[in-house]
């Protein structure tokens, strides 16, 4: 009887192992331990054993019974786990409406932001400006050759005794007196964003336009520290990788003047197609002169500052691997532009 | 001012063994910017861009000047050679036989003229010629030549009359009267304003319009014997207005109108007269008329220490700065700590306070050299204005909720608008004259450049309109704006009223007439009885369009939002649905609901079936469980007020 009872246990355990599926197992189940099952009738068989040896035999049969037992279980638990309900994870899904901010407001937005995080504080002047802020608080008198470099638009509107002409303001510069004259005593530390016009259209200018105007006030403001501020924004918008340079340059309202250069990302400095000798023109800068302190009402001899005013467009064009190739472009309404960004 | 010169002229002046290369190099980055070295035979040209206040510069000889002072910082020897010139020969008298000139000196501050006999018009020698076509002038023949080539050389125009046209020998220096006529030697005729320089002869004849361009009259021409050398200094100021005026940009009025130095003109014209003599065998009278009443004395100027030191942010010894501001031609002297320095004449107009030696110091110092440090000092303690972050939070919602952020131009057609309105005085075209006063025409046309691109999309910008005041700037609004193409009313209007729930302002809708948009088809958005903005279908194109003040957005969204506890007690939701007559204003229904009773805290328009309307009522009380028979009481209400007021009735 023994030998039966484990070639029993065998027979299941074959079986067991080479069954495909859940359902094959129920009916080796039911096979061995079903009414008239295999186990059943060994278990019913006990009672014609000897004596004796029916403990030893109930023993064995109960043995035999758990291991297969547990070894159903294992098995079906597999066919379980790889009957799983049929899901698809990769089916394109049913995206809403994706809408999309335009390339300037980021370009604003990363710009107010890495001012702002060296005490820049924001401002916004008139676009409709008077020829005093325009140009005549900037020590830029009527009739000055330098007032050429700005191709102005006039508005046709009566000029203003005190103030002269109604302009479309050529830059953000006119910001300069009247944050000021609002702000009184300085510190100052602006950066004043806003669109501006001129007289141009091409494959580099666009009539309208965005500029942002740095202005700091104080005392003790050196040309070190404009060059450290400037050299700060180039480092946090282009990459750490990047220097400046000055060079010098005319403005009538700073005093020195100075281009800033960056160092050509395309060729890391050494000179390209892109470049000029591995660098790039960012804009105009200086010391603030002395006569725009005194229109904006701040004692030149207590106060120097520095003063910058760069193209949004333009600093936003420089970006390695933008390659739009017309600022132009910047501003299409078309959505296969707007999407993109 | 773009010049442009040939390294071997420059040399004429500039004694160095710098290459071509290190001279671009390096006065670009302490003086002028060398835009581009261009190679041609052997030779190189270099373009350079001068600055409007260093006309000084803008030469042959003014660069030669710049570079010797700067290349020595950098290690290479430099030396100036002088302008080689008879000077002996001749003298400046205030009277000569062959000319009477009266000269207004305020328009004309040196007035000289020599006359030249026998001249030969010839072609040029290839030097003088290669030199003149470098800089991007035409060779024409020697005596037109010269003019140009010491104007190249020195900065100094020069001008040549043919003097047998000058009747009498007079010459009267003058200002116009507004109306008198001139043809200048390039055949214009023009009609002057009025206050330009002009020299009339002893004919009452205008022979020139001084300073800007040669007149017809005393032009110089094939047969011209007898020539009168004519090197000036005018009235910066009136060349500009007349040059501008008549839109008359020679070069010789791009130099006058910035101020050319008066020491520069004797030179001008010994190098003038040296030429002569070589190229067109004239004989030169040995007398120069000169008219030079108030002759150049040297100013000075005056610069502390601690203001070079506190401005540069470095320290920097006397010595230094000496040797800086000597290589540059000042004349410098230290008293303690106080530095003065005597102008040569050349700089006379553009040195005149500390701030401009600094730049002189800081500039052949070097601003490579100088350390880069954010400044130490106070961050100054305002609160930020609140608009900026404001504008971003609104585009940020907006753009989550699918919308596309453009920008379009400020500048419309006069058409666009009917308005009152600015116009440009000066527009570049008709496109774009006037100053918008609306965004719908710009959004319209934004949209219209998009259809069949994609069938639905919802477009917006945040952009000003200017609304004109009488003596004033206009007000510069800042509206937002957007606008829907493939959406049905309802989903557009669901999203700009997701964009105010977002900016926690509570609002309601009424119809009102409004310009732009189709009879009927616009409804102004209210909040606490003002108008924040509207919402509707544009007439023209039938799209459905919105624009807000973004001021009063910014007015009514609060800027703090205060808790309100979160009821205890759960809401009874139910969904009602009625039956309406046509033409009921869902949007009226669903505010008659909410006023009907406190104890219904919101209704939502859920959906319409033929003239069915179903809407989602909650009824709760923040103290207790409402019961079935409280919330039926209340629906009866509001069931019976429906039907007086829309003729509602309930389904079922």
């Amino acid at each position: 009887m023994q030998e039966d009872i484990l070639s029993i246990k065998n027979q299941a355990v074959a079986q067991i192992m080479s069954a495909e599926s859940a359902s094959e197992l129920e009916q080796i189940r039911i096979d061995y331990f079903g009414r008239s099952g295999k186990f059943t009738n060994l278990i019913k068989n006990i009672k014609n054993a000897p004596a004796d040896n029916r403990k030893q035999i109930g023993q064995t049969i109960n043995e035999a019974k758990e291991s297969i037992e547990e070894l159903l279980e294992n098995q079906k638990k597999i066919f379980k786990e790889s009957a799983r309900e049929w899901f698809d994870p990769t089916i394109p899904g049913k995206m809403p409406a994706v809408g999309h901010i335009h390339l300037v407001t980021k370009t604003i937005e990363e710009i107010s932001r890495i001012f702002g995080r060296i005490g820049f504080e924001r401002a916004r002047y008139p676009e409709v400006e008077w020829d005093y802020f325009a140009f005549e608080t900037l020590n830029m008198p009527k009739d000055h050759p330098a007032r050429d470099e700005w191709e102005t638009f006039f508005v046709d509107a009566p000029e203003n005794p005190k103030f002269g002409k109604m302009v479309l303001t050529p830059h953000t510069s006119s910001g300069q007196a009247r944050e000021m004259l609002r702000v009184k005593n300085p510190p100052i530390r602006m950066i004043n964003i806003a669109k501006c016009y001129r007289r141009q259209s091409d494959v580099t200018h666009v009539p309208v336009f965005h500029q942002f105007e740095g202005l700091v006030i104080d005392k003790g403001v050196s040309i070190v520290n404009l060059k450290g501020t400037l050299d700060y924004f180039a480092k946090a918008f282009y990459g750490k990788d990047r220097v400046t340079r000055l060079r010098p340059y005319h403005f009538q309202f700073t005093e020195p003047s100075f281009e800033i250069d960056i160092s050509c990302g395309v060729c890391d400095g050494r000179g390209c197609k892109v470049c000029k000798g591995g660098w790039l023109e960012l804009g105009g800068a200086g010391m603030v002169h002395p006569n725009v302190l005194k229109a904006g009402k701040v004692d030149p001899n207590i106060y120097s500052g520095f003063a910058f005013g760069w193209g949004v467009e333009r600093v936003l064009m420089m970006k390695d691997g933008l390659n739009v190739p017309d600022l132009r472009m910047l501003y299409s309404t078309d959505l296969r532009y707007l999407t993109q960004f | 001012m773009d010049i442009k010169i040939l390294d071997s002229w420059l040399r004429d002046f500039l004694e160095t063994k710098a290459t071509p290369a290190e001279i671009s190099k390096y006065i670009s980055l302490c003086g002028p910017s060398v835009e581009r070295i261009e190679k041609i035979n052997g030779d190189c040209v270099y373009d350079i861009e001068v600055t409007t206040n260093r006309v000084d510069s803008a030469s042959v000889y003014g660069i030669a000047r710049e570079a010797s002072a700067i290349l020595p910082r950098f290690g290479i020897s430099a030396k100036l050679k002088p302008i080689r010139s008879e000077s002996k020969e001749y003298s400046f008298t205030k009277s000569v036989p062959y000319l009477a000139a009266i000269v207004d000196s305020k328009l004309c501050p040196r007035f000289t003229a020599v006359l030249i006999e026998n001249v030969q018009i010839a072609e040029s020698p290839e030097i003088i010629k290669k030199g003149l076509e470098a800089s991007g002038i035409r060779p024409i023949n020697n005596i037109i030549d010269i003019s140009n080539y010491v104007m190249l050389e020195l900065g100094q125009p020069v001008h040549t009359f043919d003097y047998d046209k000058i009747m009498e020998g007079r010459m009267v220096l003058r200002e116009s009267k507004r109306g008198e006529e001139i043809e200048t030697l390039d055949g214009k005729k023009f009609k002057l304003p009025g206050g330009d320089i002009v020299i009339e002869d002893g004919g009452g004849r205008l022979i020139d319009l001084a300073g800007i361009m040669g007149g017809s009259l005393s032009k110089v021409e094939a047969d011209t014997k007898n020539v009168l050398l004519f090197v000036q200094t005018y009235n910066p100021v009136k060349i500009r207005k007349t040059s501008m005026a008549l839109a008359q940009r020679s070069m010789a009025a791009t130099i006058f109108e910035k101020g050319t130095d008066t020491e520069l003109v004797s030179q001008g014209v010994l190098k003038a007269i040296e030429l002569f003599k070589t190229l067109t065998k004239g004989t030169v009278s040995k007398q120069i008329l000169d008219i030079y009443p108030s002759p150049y004395k040297a100013m000075s100027a005056a610069i502390n220490m601690d203001y070079i030191k506190e401005r540069l942010g470095i320290d920097i010894s006397k010595k230094d700065i000496t040797s800086y501001l000597t290589s540059l031609k000042f004349d410098c002297k230290w008293v303690g700590d106080l530095l003065t320095i005597k102008i040569p004449s050349f700089r006379a107009k553009d040195i005149k306070g500390p701030e401009d030696i600094l730049e002189e110091i800081a500039r052949i110092y070097g601003y490579h050299n100088l350390p880069s440090l954010i400044m130490t000092g106070p961050i100054p303690v305002r609160s930020e204005d609140p608009k900026f972050n404001f504008e971003l939070n609104v585009k940020n919602i907006i753009s989550g909720f699918g919308g596309s952020e453009v920008y379009t131009l400020s500048l419309i057609p006069e058409s666009d608008t009917d308005e009152k309105h600015l116009k440009l005085k000066n527009p570049l075209g008709p496109k774009t004259a006037a100053l918008r006063t609306s965004l719908m025409p710009s959004l319209v046309n934004a949209l219209k450049e998009n259809i069949g691109t994609t069938d639905k999309f919802h477009l917006y910008e945040i952009a000003n309109i200017y609304l004109p005041k009488t003596g004033d700037l206009p007000e510069e609004r800042l509206i937002l704006a957007g606008i829907f193409n493939g959406y049905d009313y309802r989903s557009a209007k669901g999203i700009v009223e997701g964009i105010l729930e977002r900016l926690n302002i509570a609002i309601t809708f009424k119809t009102e007439e409004s310009k732009g948009f189709g009879a009927s088809k616009c409804a102004f958005i209210y909040s606490k009885g003002e108008v924040l903005g509207k919402i509707g279908v544009v007439e023209e194109s039938g799209q459905i369009y919105y624009e807000f003040s973004m001021q009063k957005l910014l007015d009514f969204s609060p800027k703090v939002i205060s808790f309100k506890p979160v009821p205890k007690y759960p809401a009874q939701i139910e969904d009602l649905t009625l039956f309406l007559p046509e033409k009921t204003r869902i949007g009226d229904v669903v505010s008659a609901i909410l006023r009907g009773n406190q104890l219904i805290k919101t209704v939502k328009f859920k959906d319409v079936y033929h003239s069915s309307y179903t809407f989602r009522i909650a009824y709760q009380n923040k103290d207790k469980t409402l019961t079935d028979a409280e919330v039926k009481e209340i629906r009866d209400k509001i069931i019976s007020s429906l039907k007086s007021k829309f003729g509602a009735s309930v389904k079922g």
